[in-house]
């Protein structure tokens, strides 16, 4: 097997390849930064993000702003915003928007091929957010989407992000999406900065421990 | 079973010999009617694989149909047309695995994608247990037919509305892919999809699950079946083999919300474990039959 994920200043031991990760947090006190800064790592992986709610350029800056290279050749934002925006440094893929769950996973698995095509075959994928998808469809839908995303990042040996505010969502909708994960990485704001403690994942802090939002 | 469905004479061939040399059992079609035909007829189809452009309309109706008749089914668009020229966004909930037939090894793509999908079953709407291999294979052992049960578990499903002024009970067993009633008191079912059961999530616990108010849960609330059985509260012990692996429930429901006690509890567990019991020694004495 593939040398495990790993994460550059911040508190988290690599994660095997094939896992996905739930990171459960408020949006706004830091688990948006976490998601993203999980994205970073070498310079020979690729990363897939699905943006759900904000445009690729907005995307691409708070990407820069944690630390991640976004490169055209080895980042692609699949975009259910709309607004395609050609200055991007990235591939921007456009999709109708966060209802088009079938157009994700197939634009996903498309653009996964071009990467291993191009010589990638570490890839990392982030989902921002999970929370809105909710919103947009019912939670049997996301379910099924889920997992199935889950079983073809398991598949590829790469690795999953999926961000979600359980403070906007029905605690047992949470929990079921991340029974579909591997683990779950909770973030919460305290008052010294945000903080993450993992569950369901090997050597990883169990105990609430501050992390930096920024590089 | 693979469904393969492309209309390309030559395409189809080499799809369904990749599955067959990959060890899989095949059925080939030409078109959304015959491949819906055949979804219909059958429960076996544990993979779809289709071409978008059909005679008779495209790959994503097809599977937006599989999604009706089969749920569980893997489904992978395998598709010479590219992705920019199909318009996803009135299937956006259907979900399906995309291969292009462009790859340069196409086809031991498409059998990856498929092995993977049915072995871990990754197009389900729900989570499965840990155990689900060991468990289906558990539940072969046991009773499928309800004839073969006599009346014993009838008696219980009865004895359990009376005991807990409930509407009704159920006795089922969840397969790969369905519930199936071994016994039914104050309500009729058919076999029910796996998705559209309450008990799919009650067996990913031990124990006892109790839903005071179905319709109080995300899970649930659109639940058309629950619905149309006039079932808001639901409660449910595992039937638990010896090596403990949950094959089915022991079911109580009711039309109206309403709590139920720790002593409730215990005493439905000890319903679903004579229940279990049952089956248990039934399945023991076709053995010794066997045996003789």
């Amino acid at each position: 097997m593939s040398e495990g994920y790993s994460f550059a200043s911040l508190p988290l031991a690599d994660i095997r390849p094939g896992t996905t990760v739930l990171v459960a947090g408020p949006i706004h006190g830091g688990a948006r930064e976490l998601g993203l800064r999980m994205l970073a790592g070498e310079s020979d992986e690729g990363a897939i993000i699905v943006s759900t709610n904000e445009r690729s350029s907005r995307i691409v800056e708070e990407c820069k702003r944690v630390g991640l290279d976004v490169r055209a050749d080895s980042t692609a934002i699949l975009d259910c915003v709309g607004d395609e925006d050609q200055s991007v440094p990235a591939r921007v893929l456009p999709l109708s928007g966060p209802s088009d769950l079938t157009g994700i996973g197939m634009r996903f698995s498309d653009v996964y091929r071009d990467f291993q095509g191009a010589g990638i075959d570490r890839v990392r994928t982030g989902l921002y957010t999970t929370s809105t998808l909710l919103t947009f469809n019912d939670l049997q839908t996301v379910s099924r989407f889920v997992h199935t995303l889950v079983g073809r990042i398991d598949s590829v040996d790469g690795l999953g992000i999926l961000l979600i505010d359980p403070s906007n969502h029905d605690e047992r909708a949470v929990g079921t999406l991340a029974q579909f994960c591997n683990g779950r990485i909770d973030v919460r704001d305290a008052d010294d900065g945000p903080e993450l403690r993992a569950r369901g994942l090997a050597d990883q802090p169990r105990d609430w421990t501050p992390f930096d939002p920024t590089e | 079973m693979i469904l393969c469905v492309d209309p390309d004479e030559r395409a189809r061939t080499a799809t369904v010999d990749a599955f067959d040399e990959a060890g899989f059992e095949t059925r080939a079609a030409s078109s959304s009617a015959t491949a819906r035909r055949v979804l219909d007829e059958t429960d076996t189809v544990d993979a779809l694989v289709t071409e978008y452009e059909l005679p008779d309309g495209t790959g994503l109706e097809l599977v937006r149909d599989a999604r009706e008749l089969s749920p569980d089914t893997a489904c992978v668009l395998f598709t010479a047309v590219s992705l920019d020229d199909i318009d996803t966004s009135e299937f956006g909930g259907v979900v399906a695995e995309f291969v292009s037939k462009d790859d340069p090894d196409a086809r031991a793509e498409v059998v990856a994608r498929v092995e993977q999908s049915v072995a871990l079953q990754t197009q389900t709407a729900y989570p499965l247990p840990e155990d689900e291999g060991a468990r289906v294979a558990a539940l072969e052992r046991y009773a499928a037919n309800p004839a073969e049960l006599g009346d014993s578990i009838d008696r219980l499903a009865e004895l359990a509305t009376a005991l807990f002024d409930v509407d009704s009970a159920a006795i089922g067993l969840i397969d790969a892919h369905e519930q199936r009633f071994l016994a039914c008191h104050g309500i009729s079912f058919d076999p029910v999809d796996r998705e559209d059961t309450v008990c799919t999530y009650a067996i990913l616990d031990d124990g006892v699950t109790v839903f005071e108010d179905t319709q109080d849960d995300p899970r649930f609330s659109g639940n058309e079946g629950l619905a149309a059985a006039n079932i808001r509260f639901y409660a449910s012990a595992s039937l638990t083999t010896p090596d403990g692996h949950h094959i089915g429930t022991f079911c109580v429901y009711d039309d109206t919300p309403r709590t139920f006690s720790e002593r409730d509890r215990h005493h439905l567990q000890l319903l679903a474990d004579e229940a279990m019991e049952q089956l248990e020694l039934r399945r023991q004495l076709k053995g010794g039959e066997r045996d003789v």
